[in-house]
């Protein structure tokens, strides 16, 4: 008897397939198994009492996975875990997660998973899920039902707006998120008058969209993972896929066996990535840009770099040059710790194999100097004439599964959605979006200028709860903060991140888990527990790392009392009073806003980053059709989907009737720009010291402009003499819009996007033609300069590399050269004699709360460890597996882990993962999670000792440099 | 420029080490299970040769050589007799507690020589007989009564250990008893000259304390696997007890033998704990003589041994 | 007639675990028990490498020839399953093993340690295929709905294969070939002889001796 489980064919890629052929002339002869065990005479029975199955094997029937007999439904779904962005198949039986298959057909993936997603069927059994709202009353909880948890909730931050005002509530939103839900978190702190609203992004990768964004104009991943097959040179630097980002491995190292491509790891670490590598450059902590201008020292020196690539597409070289040349071999070896010799084979490795590809990650980003850093990493491939080149490229491999959707989407302090930033047309874009009057949404806020200031960035926000009022730039320091998915174990300086939660008078967290927040004893009342479902249990868009956008189908309804995103935030908006504003043009569904209504609002309306062509009707046409997309091209050969790239990787341009195809390679000149080409953006102006921005003989394929132009507006439209291909309703549109100056609608807020469509219709890019810039000006450092951590081993050299003046920023005080000099001029160095740095590990994620719950997970990693390099350890008599004490040099702070002796860590430093919490200095939390959700694994949180150190552009946090000690326990 | 030189690993392929012949592989694993380190343990394929035809050969060749070696004997001597005839007089030889340590340990040894016996060559001769199922249930017992009697077994061999070692302290008469076998050969009844046990028993008192420990050793770390060693060591551990068994398990059936078939009078001495004192004379002369000594000494009431005071 | 193997290629694994939560997950394994475990040699050292480890179902199993009970049998396609009615917990499989796959419940019980259980290539167990029973035994049964391990399925590099071992050593070669050197496969030879010892990048080249 054979029960089918599955329904229909399976689907599989080419090696199952051929696999499975084999296997089918093995099938029938199974049966011959079968007559080997009746002569065996088996039956259970009288074996049951000596025999009895060990407990541990034995399940209830119905408790087992499958059911046989029962319908099958198949849904498809993305992994929650990382932007990779794998498929995941679920089949589902009675309404229950039965069964995960591999997602052959996805171009992604072709099947494939990490450890992470290979497990996440287990998020919806959800053993250890928050299932029902929670009160903290007294240090106990208390279960409450969601009406009184959101009137309760409702009312006191009502109230706390009357009386503080709407800035002293921080609005901390998601990269778990859809884009739907991104998009809507942002618009309910914008309903609510704030810009105090921010995610992860600010954590991972702001420094990235900033430094990158400021180079050439968009802050992406420029290729995508599949395109490094294409590569034939791989740098990765400040990152570490095997553990990561697993399934962008086997592009790579596709790439590296196809093309026989050198691949370079520069990282302290030598990670499981570096494992794989032809040439592994071990550095110190925080020497990226001394690194990354010794490999541009001996190119400029040898003349290596192209030419002609920078004299169309690239602005202020020169300037660069001429920080280069202060980097020779020995002064790169004096600072980084690498060798000339190998500085040159790098720099000569990815010179003569190009097009090569330059792989960042945290290691990069999460610096005092990380926007620095990625400049100096874009700088590097504008030199070599890498980007905008198929299998070239900054691949910059974005953290969570919607971090560059939920960035995309605005969930944050700086900007609207699309990057329209705060000023005042990008709220009168919003307002007209939103059908709602500009004046109403400003009363919302505290003042005009509130509404146009940066909001307090996630990395600070307790210090904004402790800090002296006259400190914070805003009419009252937090009181309330309300966190939907973000851990509270994942920003450094948990220590005053403890003081400030103590301070808060109320805290939400709506998660799936109880989250780190809810483990500490500081707050005994005022804080609730929502339950809020995972991605699994709701529909909406995500956008990968590559910018493609995939449609995750509902697998299950959210299990328990948990609710999903959507719903939760309108529950709020209509007890705020503000439900009908809103949703003015959502579906709501009882009470759950429709997500494709609100893709469709997105699609209206982010036209400056090409997020207009992904309705929902094509997206989930690709997820349909996911077979037909090219495995290295990613476009799709045949059916409806035809000349796509998969999953609309944005910019796709205008109305989703143009079928604009998306772009697979930003900045790709070589193509149409119906075809997915594209040239660098005009965004800072045509011209700086009577220099040109804008290209020398380089445009897009087809393009009727032959040269470089600026961004489109209705004005030179008509200079162009193209207004006349505007449709009449267009024209209407526009001039609404323009009111009495028409003619300054650009493409970024005519909501009719003719603009947008008759530019494409000429061939040319509605965003302009520019060169990318060597230079950035309004950025602190235009050329990336390097800067000692603040923190930093070496205090010699903190006088020569200083850090940037103190200064302030997102309405905060930012220390930095006084600090760091106080540093180094005390004898903390020989206290702490240690570097720290942080970093992932394959099997969780994040804080961890949700794959520390996992059992499948957590067994693999049972104990938080800090690995230590032998020779360190012999000296201090440390044995591998004893517990250490690893002490930071702030507050005191210090967490006691288990040692993990070993070389893959350089003498001197020290690294944690950073997804452990439940331990505080030693001692357990387990008895402070709500009874059943604390998650199986607890351990010390690695940012219980990290230290003060931002960012000046975005206030990103440095997790990868501090100095610590290590004493045995 | 597109295609480069083959590019290795950081080191060449030969200084990975993984890619070097190598017998043995032991690596890392994240889970907390050492045992799970080893990745590739070429020496399970020699431990299987022994466990499934080694182990076999020698169990059954001792066991069945030293049944054969008996029947020749026992048709080439037959009982060896009293010489003297029996006296009719008694004299004690082994008291209560003697004679619970004996059988205490012997009963324990049998059930588990027998249901290790079982698990040994229960595959070829059982299954064939009994059946799959049956067998497996014939094996379960066996290793639950192999694992239980492993206790009084210990227990017993303490006992007998303390009751016997003192007289089974090696001596100059062991020598001539060695020389002369015993006088089993002889057929006019000869005995060389011994005490309360005579160099064979003391042989076997030894083979029985060193083996019986060795097996109790090594049979305890099998039942409580990788308590103390690897995979390596449960191996070598698993071969020495099934060596050591078969070795006890000769030497104990040539015990048995001289006990019950093998010698007239012998059995009682662990049957009643008396022997015949013509039995005594001939073959523990200087033993009687001890007895008969304290006898006297103690105003003509039969005497019990020491130890069983 | 296909003949069911393993190949895990060391030049490929990452050390990512997807096979091991895979299996957790198709088969709903308990804590403790690991059909599938990585190895890392050499850690955190150049020349590290992982390789993914499970039953190899291997030619002439030594687990088989060692079991007091006679509980294993290969079916036709060369998967070595066995009889958790029959097993008692001896432990003998796991000595003798090359590759460490049989697990047990407890690992220290006076007697029995518990039915053992091990990687079963997905294809269930003797009882009636995708039946209730043979879940609860053995866990699911993919070869019978003409589906492949999932542990290889998802694997993450394409590192760890899990099929028709002639296509298994055709991909390899074609990797090796590629890559221009062919080392990696460990274990192939040790679990199933030296049939391919002739090509020259097949899996069962050089440097694989004693694996
Ligand atoms: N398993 C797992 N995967 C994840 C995540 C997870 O939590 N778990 N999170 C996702 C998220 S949110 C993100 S942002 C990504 C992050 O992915 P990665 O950035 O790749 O991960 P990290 O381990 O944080 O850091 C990468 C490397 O930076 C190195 N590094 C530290 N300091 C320096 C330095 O000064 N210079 C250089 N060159 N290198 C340095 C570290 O040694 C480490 O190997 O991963 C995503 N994927
Ligand atoms: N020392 C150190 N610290 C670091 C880093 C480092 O390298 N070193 N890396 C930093 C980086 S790059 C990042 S991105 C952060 C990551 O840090 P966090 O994002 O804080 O970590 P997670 O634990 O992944 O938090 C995500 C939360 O979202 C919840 N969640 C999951 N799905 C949903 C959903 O659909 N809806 C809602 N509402 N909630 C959901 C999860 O249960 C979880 O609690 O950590 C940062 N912190
Ligand atoms: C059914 C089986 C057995 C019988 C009939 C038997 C009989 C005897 C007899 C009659 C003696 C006394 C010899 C004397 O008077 O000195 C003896 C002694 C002894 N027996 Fe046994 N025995 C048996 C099994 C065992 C077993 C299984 C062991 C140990 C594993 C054992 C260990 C000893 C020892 C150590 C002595 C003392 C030394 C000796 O006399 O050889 N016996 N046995
Ligand atoms: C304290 C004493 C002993 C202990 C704790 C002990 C324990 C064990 C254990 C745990 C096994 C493995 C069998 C299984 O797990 O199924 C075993 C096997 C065996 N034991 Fe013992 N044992 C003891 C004494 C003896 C004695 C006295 C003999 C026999 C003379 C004996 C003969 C055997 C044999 C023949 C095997 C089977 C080996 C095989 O077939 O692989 N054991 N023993
Ligand atoms: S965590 Fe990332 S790599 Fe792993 S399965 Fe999920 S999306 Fe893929
Ligand atoms: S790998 Fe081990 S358990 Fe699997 S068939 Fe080979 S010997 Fe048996
Ligand atoms: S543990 Fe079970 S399967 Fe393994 S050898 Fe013993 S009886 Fe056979
Ligand atoms: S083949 Fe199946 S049972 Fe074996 S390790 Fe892979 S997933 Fe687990
Ligand atoms: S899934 Fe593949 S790459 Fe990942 S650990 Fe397993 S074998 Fe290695
Ligand atoms: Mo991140």
């Amino acid at each position: 008897m054979l029960v089918k489980r599955s329904t229909g064919k399976p689907a599989r890629g080419s090696l199952a397939r051929s696999l499975a052929s084999g296997l089918a002339a093995g099938l029938g002869a199974t049966v011959d198994r079968r007559g080997f065990l009746k002569t065996s005479g088996l039956a259970a029975g009288g074996m049951a009492a000596l025999s009895a199955l060990p407990a541990t094997m034995i399940r209830k029937a119905e408790a087992g996975p499958m059911v046989p007999n029962v319908e099958v439904v198949t849904r498809k779904n993305v992994c929650t875990h990382c932007s990779v962005g794998c498929t995941v198949i679920a089949e589902v039986q009675n309404g229950v997660w039965t069964g995960q298959e591999p997602g052959w057909e996805s171009p992604i993936s072709q099947g494939a998973h990490c450890a992470k997603g290979a497990s996440v069927r287990e998020l919806t059994k959800g053993e250890r899920r928050l299932k029902y709202p929670l009160k903290l009353v007294d240090g106990q909880w208390q279960r409450i039902s969601w009406d009184q948890a959101v009137e309760e909730i409702g009312n006191q931050l009502l109230e706390i707006r009357q009386q503080s005002g709407p800035d002293a509530v921080f609005w901390l939103g998601s990269a778990k998120f859809t884009n739907e839900a991104s998009y809507l978190f942002r618009k309910l702190a914008a309903f609510w008058g704030t810009n105090n609203v921010d995610h992860q992004a600010r954590i991972c990768h702001s420094t990235t969209v900033a430094g990158v964004a400021n180079t050439w104009g968009y802050g992406a991943m420029t290729n995508s993972y599949n395109d490094i097959q294409n590569a034939k040179a791989l740098l990765f630097i400040g990152g570490n896929p095997a553990e990561a980002h697993p399934v962008s491995m086997p592009h790579a190292l596709r790439g590296k066996e196809r093309n026989r491509a050198p691949y370079i790891v520069i990282d302290p670490r030598f990670t499981r990535t570096a494992a794989h590598a032809t040439e592994y450059v071990r550095i110190r902590p925080g020497t990226d840009i001394p690194m990354t201008w010794g490999i541009l020292w001996h190119i400029f020196e040898n003349g290596w770099e192209d030419k002609e690539y920078i004299r169309q597409r690239v602005y202020g070289m020169d300037e660069v040059r001429a920080e280069v040349k202060k980097w020779d071999p020995a002064t790169v070896e004096r600072v980084t710790g690498v060798p000339g010799e190998q500085v040159k084979r790098v720099a000569e490795l990815i010179s003569k194999n190009r097009p090569s590809t330059v792989i960042w990650c945290m290691g990069i980003t999460q610096k005092t100097t990380g926007t620095a850093n990625v400049r100096a990493l874009s700088i590097l491939q504008l030199a070599l004439g890498n980007i905008g080149v198929a299998g070239g490229g900054a691949n910059i491999y974005r953290g969570h599964c919607n971090v560059q959707g939920a960035t995309d989407m605005g969930l944050d302090v700086s900007t609207l959605p699309s990057y329209y930033g705060l000023a005042e047309g990008a709220w009168k874009h919003f307002s007209r979006v939103w059908d709602v009057d500009y004046d109403w949404m400003k009363a919302r806020f505290a003042s005009k200028d509130l509404m146009e200031a940066k909001g307090i960035p996630t990395t600070r926000w307790f210090d904004a709860v402790i800090y002296k009022p006259e400190d914070i730039e805003q009419p009252s320091p937090l009181k309330a903060m309300f966190v939907m998915g973000h851990g509270g174990n994942t920003v450094t300086r948990m220590p005053e991140m403890l003081k400030g939660l103590e301070k808060l008078s109320l805290l939400v967290v709506a998660d799936p888990h109880p989250t780190t927040f809810a483990s500490f004893q500081q707050r005994r009342n005022g804080t609730y527990l929502l339950p809020a479902c995972t991605s699994f249990e709701t529909d909406g868009s995500r956008t990968c790392s590559n910018r493609s956008l995939q449609w995750g189908e509902k697998v299950v309804e959210p299990i328990f009392e948990s609710k999903d995103d959507y719903t939760i935030m309108y529950l709020m908006a209509r007890k705020f009073g503000f439900a009908d504003e809103m949703f003015k043009h959502i579906t709501v569904e009882n009470t759950r806003p429709v997500p494709e209504d609100i893709l469709r609002e997105i699609n209206r309306s982010c036209l400056s980053t090409g997020y207009t062509g992904q309705s929902p009707e094509r997206l989930k046409m690709h997820m349909k059709h996911q077979a037909d997309f090219d495995k290295i091209t990613m476009r799709a050969s045949d059916g409806p989907c035809k000349g796509d790239y998969y999953g609309l990787p944005w910019p796709s341009w205008g109305h989703p009737e143009l079928r604009h195809p998306g772009c697979g390679v930003l900045y790709d000149t070589s193509k149409h720009v119906m075809d997915g080409g594209g040239v660098f953006r005009a965004r800072f102006g045509v011209e700086r010291n009577g220099v040109s921005l804008l290209a020398d003989d380089s445009y897009s394929q087809g393009s009727e402009i032959q040269d470089g132009y600026p961004e489109f507006t209705m004005a030179m439209l008509k200079k162009l003499g193209w207004d006349k291909d505007l449709t009449p309703e267009e024209l209407n549109v526009i001039q609404a819009i323009g009111g009495d100056k028409p003619d300054e609608v650009s493409w970024q807020t005519d909501l009719s996007m003719g603009i947008i469509r008759v530019a494409l219709k000429h061939g040319c890019v509605p965003h302009g033609n520019a060169k990318a810039r060597a230079v950035a000006w309004n950025l602190p450092d235009p050329v990336p300069v390097h800067r000692e951590p603040i923190y930093s081993p070496r205090p010699d050299l903190v006088k020569e590399y200083p850090a940037i003046p103190d200064r302030r920023d997102f309405r905060l005080p930012q220390l930095a050269r006084s600090l760091q000099s106080k540093i180094a001029e005390s004898d903390l160095r020989q206290r702490f004699p240690f570097i720290l740095t942080s970093g992932r590990l394959v099997e969780y994620e994040g804080g961890g709360e949700e794959t520390r719950s996992n059992p499948w997970l957590a067994e693999l990693q049972q104990s938080m460890f800090a690995e230590i390099n032998p020779k360190d350890a012999e000296r201090l008599g440390i044995r591998n597996g004893a517990m250490i004490w690893v002490y930071g040099p702030e507050n005191d702070a210090k967490a006691k882990v288990m040692a993990q002796v070993t070389e893959r860590i350089g003498v001197g430093t020290v690294f944690m993962p950073f997804h452990f919490s439940g331990y505080w200095q030693g001692e357990s939390l387990r008895g402070n999670y709500p009874p059943g959700t604390d998650p199986i694994v607890l351990g010390e949180a690695a940012n219980s000792v990290t230290t003060y150190g931002y960012d000046p552009v975005t206030f990103m946090q440095e997790t990868k440099v501090t100095l610590c000690r290590v004493e045995p326990a | 420029q597109l295609y480069q030189n083959p590019v290795n690993p950081p080191t060449t392929k030969e200084q990975v080490p993984l890619y070097q012949p190598q017998e043995k592989l032991v690596g890392t694993v994240s889970i907390p299970d050492e045992k799970l380190s080893v990745l590739v343990q070429p020496e399970g394929r020699e431990w299987r040769e022994f466990r499934s035809y080694w182990l076999r050969v020698v169990a059954g060749t001792l066991a069945l050589g030293m049944l054969a070696l008996l029947t020749l004997f026992y048709l080439f001597r037959g009982t060896i007799p009293i010489s003297k005839g029996r006296s009719g007089r008694w004299v004690p030889r082994f008291g209560g507690f003697d004679r619970f340590a004996h059988w205490t340990t012997a009963v324990s040894f049998l059930i588990l020589a027998i249901t290790g016996l079982i698990i040994t060559f229960g595959r070829p001769l059982l299954i064939p007989l009994i059946g799959h199922e049956a067998f497996t249930s014939t094996a379960y017992a066996s290793t639950f009564l192999h694992n239980f009697f492993a206790i009084p077994f210990t227990l017993g061999l303490i006992l007998i250990f303390v009751a016997w070692v003192r007289d089974n302290l090696p001596e100059k008469a062991d020598l001539v008893w060695l020389r002369t076998l015993g006088g089993v050969l002889n057929k006019a009844g000869e005995h060389p000259e011994a005490g309360r046990f005579n160099a064979g028993q003391k042989l076997i008192f030894w083979a029985v304390v060193f083996g019986g420990f060795a097996l109790a050793v090594s049979g305890v770390l099998l039942m409580l696997p990788f308590s103390v060693t690897g995979i390596g060591g449960m191996q070598i551990l698993h071969v020495l007890h099934g060596l050591i068994a078969s070795l006890m398990i000769a030497v104990i059936i040539a015990h048995i033998y001289i006990g019950t078939i093998g010698m007239e009078g012998a059995f009682d001495a662990m049957g009643r704990g008396v022997v015949d004192e013509n039995w005594a004379k001939e073959h523990h002369s200087r033993w009687y003589e001890e007895q008969v000594l304290a006898m006297r000494a103690n105003d003509g009431r039969p005497m019990h041994h020491r130890a069983a005071e | 007639m296909a003949r069911m193997k393993f190949l895990c290629d060391a030049e490929r694994c990452i050390e990512c675990n997807a096979c091991v939560t895979a299996c957790k997950n198709e088969h709903e394994i308990p804590w403790g028990m690991n059909r599938r475990r990585l190895i890392t040699l050499n850690d955190g050292v150049p020349g590290e490498r992982s390789i993914s480890m499970a039953c190899m179902h291997c030619n002439d199993p030594p687990c088989a020839g060692v079991c007091p009970v006679d509980c294993f049998y290969q079916t036709a396609d060369g998967v070595v399953l066995h009889n958790k009615d029959l097993c008692i917990g001896c432990g003998y499989c796991f000595y003798a093993c090359p590759f460490g796959a049989p697990q047990y419940p407890q690992t220290t019980n006076f007697g029995s340690r518990g039915k053992m259980d091990k990687c079963t290539f997905c294809a269930g167990g003797p009882e009636v295929d995708n039946t209730p029973e043979e879940y609860q035994k053995y866990g699911s049964n993919r070869l019978a709905e003409g589906k492949l391990p999932l542990c290889a399925e998802m694997c993450s590099t394409r590192a760890l294969m899990g099929g028709d071992g002639d296509v298994l050593a055709d991909i390899y070669q074609e990797r090796s070939l590629r890559r221009g050197y062919g080392s990696g496969a460990y274990g192939w030879t040790t679990a199933y002889g030296n049939a391919d010892k002739g090509r020259a990048f097949g899996p069962g080249a050089s440097g694989s001796k004693g694996s």
